[in-house]
């Protein structure tokens, strides 16, 4: 376990300080999402949004709805541009020696997916400040929810970037998963749109992301003031999810060594 | 001990033929090999055309998994159990890959060794000895993308010792330094073999760096063993018999006729090549005084005269030249 705990500290310090004074980060942390953010706003203001089924969305909260779920989208995005990173330290020769070590996979895996939560958190904290700064009147929190909500929502993306993680060591080719993940991902798991508001096959194109589970949480605790007893149901979902999604890591994690024993495939050139 | 006995890989590779389909073909890497690395000793690796030699290696380091054969670490099955081998060898590559450029040489070695579980005050004070080691002093807590090509190269051999390995794979480690740092190294891996006793497999295309410092050598062309044995021994199974260099002022094409007519007069199977000015000859027989004789019979003024012992490079050259002409026994 000391060993174990090693390896987590120095992956996500390691991970940390080679991709977080990188430009990069800043522009898909803050940049993009805000951008991002006010194209949606700007369509969204051309029309009359009073009177919407979803029951936290109106005309008054609509910008706070578009920075939560931009908030939530720039956290898992970040774990998801770490994985990236991640498999590109086959290029680089480093996975290799990672494999040549007999340090834990899964601290290794879970490590580098929590230097991400981590810089996820930052963006969050920015998000979160220019929430209050820009309008304090539609917040309605429950603090017991939100403090509830939280630990899920760092715990989902945590399991979503160690998933991912192990699924972009698995194949050299596993790059396109960068891109299949993305923008479904803004798209389906209603960081724009209510996810209320979707035909059933996109509904269940949405249930796939833990974003989708994040968000509608994340909402509902700072929107609707929703306490602890009204989520249960999407607590005991995203505790699912998590557990899916770890489980699904550890057997990956096998896998992919197996793989790799099998064809050699730990550096692409 | 490591040892390995008939060790093979075979890869299946896929090929995309028109559109969706897909044809596995199997590709035999390493056909049949067998080697032993000791405590203390440094084996040659040394390969000739897409000879298996990575392969090999990295069936030796656990990364890959063989398809046949046997590999027993220390007496213990280390296919079967990889993870007590990992704690034991390390590797050092050439190259500036396989480091983290952002990250100091300090911070660098700190990762490698927390992978490896090193006690923290452990740690510190073998990355103080290693970076000493490898003259980076001063420089432990500058960004690696700051260092030069042979900088980066020498963290590589600071990283490849964190764990204080009882085995040590090293894969062109002299790969782009310049002529002193390759001497330290070469002084620093003898020291670590003799001194240590650490068991090291060196591969390297500088051919006189494997004749420096390595005891036994393995030669692999296409995933099999083609020679084992000393350097002298791979010499004297490439070129059986002698070696001399011969000039004379004037010497041109027509005095290596007549030389070759003459010698060939007391061994028939000698041969006299003209290279760079000299003659070369290369016989069965001892024929420095009948070389001398040719000369003062001719009323030559010889420049030079001796007994050559060729190179493992000659030979090496020479092996691979056999094997794409006439194939070769396998030793």
């Amino acid at each position: 376990m000391k060993n174990f705990i090693k390896v987590l500290i120095a992956e996500c310090h390691k991970q940390h300080r080679n991709y977080f004074n990188n430009m990069l980060i800043y522009v898909s942390l803050f940049l993009w999402p805000l951008l991002s953010f006010m194209a949606s706003y700007y369509s969204y203001k051309a029309f009359d949004v009073e009177g919407s089924i979803v029951s936290y969305i109106s005309g008054g909260n609509m910008p706070v709805f578009l920075l939560i779920g931009y908030m939530g989208m720039s956290f898992f995005r970040s774990v998801v541009q770490s994985a990236w990173h991640f498999s590109q330290e086959r290029q680089g020769g480093t996975l290799e020696y990672i494999y040549l070590s007999p340090a834990s996979r899964i601290a290794v895996i879970f490590g580098n997916a929590l230097s991400s939560v981590f810089e996820g958190s930052v963006a969050m904290v920015v998000f979160g400040m220019l929430l209050i700064f820009y309008n304090k009147a539609a917040l309605n929190i429950n603090l017991f929810g939100l403090m509830a909500v939280i630990p899920i929502f760092l715990c989902a993306s945590l399991c979503w970037g160690a998933f991912m993680n192990a699924c972009f060591l698995y194949s050299r080719d596993s790059d396109f998963l960068f891109t299949v993940l993305e923008e479904p991902m803004e798209i389906f798991a209603g960081v724009k749109i209510p996810v209320n508001i979707f035909p059933q096959w996109a509904r269940l194109i949405s249930c796939i992301f833990p974003l989708t589970y994040a968000l509608e949480a994340l909402r509902q605790v700072t929107l609707n003031a929703a306490g602890i007893g009204d989520m249960k149901k999407v607590f005991i979902i995203s505790i699912i999810i998590i557990l899916v999604l770890f489980s699904a890591t550890l057997i990956t994690i096998y896998v992919v060594e197996r793989h790799m024993r099998k064809t050699g495939n730990f550096i692409l050139f | 001990m490591i040892e390995v006995n008939s060790l093979k890989k075979i890869y299946e590779v896929k090929r995309r033929e028109k559109f969706f389909f897909i044809k596995k073909e199997k590709i035999e890497a390493v056909k049949n090999i067998s080697l032993r690395m000791e405590k203390g000793g440094i084996v040659g690796l040394l390969g000739i055309n897409g000879a298996g030699k990575t392969t090999t290696i990295k069936m030796l380091t656990t990364l890959i998994e063989p398809t046949e054969g046997t590999y027993t670490f220390d007496g213990i099955d280390a296919i079967a159990h990889p993870d007590i081998v990992k704690r034991q060898i390390n590797m050092i590559a050439g190259g500036e890959r396989m480091i983290y450029w952002k990250l100091t040489a300090y911070e660098n070695l700190w990762y490698y060794g927390q992978l490896y579980g090193i006690e923290n005050n452990l740690l510190k004070k073998r990355i103080e000895e290693l970076v000493k080691l490898v003259g980076l002093e001063g420089k432990a807590d500058l960004p690696v993308e700051t260092f030069s090509k042979g900088m980066k190269q020498r963290l590589q051999i600071a990283r490849g010792m964190i764990n204080d390995p009882k085995y040590i794979f090293l894969d062109e480690p002299t790969i782009g330094l310049d002529a002193i740092v390759t001497q330290e190294l070469h002084k620093e891996i003898r020291r670590l073999a003799k001194e240590k006793e650490k068991g090291i497999l060196l591969t390297s295309h500088y051919l006189s760096e494997v004749e420096e410092l390595c005891d036994y050598i393995y030669l692999v062309n296409a995933g099999e063993l083609v020679f084992e044995g000393t350097k002298k021994d791979l010499t004297d199974y490439v070129f059986s018999g002698n070696r001399y260099i011969f000039s004379v002022k004037g010497m041109d094409e027509a005095i290596v006729i007549k030389l070759r007519d003459y010698l060939r007069g007391i061994d028939f199977e000698s041969e006299v090549e003209h290279l760079g000015g000299n003659a070369v000859i290369s016989s069965k027989a001892e024929l420095s005084s009948n070389i001398a004789a040719f000369a003062v019979d001719e009323g030559l003024v010889i420049n030079e005269l001796h007994k050559v012992e060729p190179s493992l490079e000659q030979a090496v050259i020479k092996l691979s030249q056999n094997i794409e002409n006439k194939g070769i026994d396998i030793a």
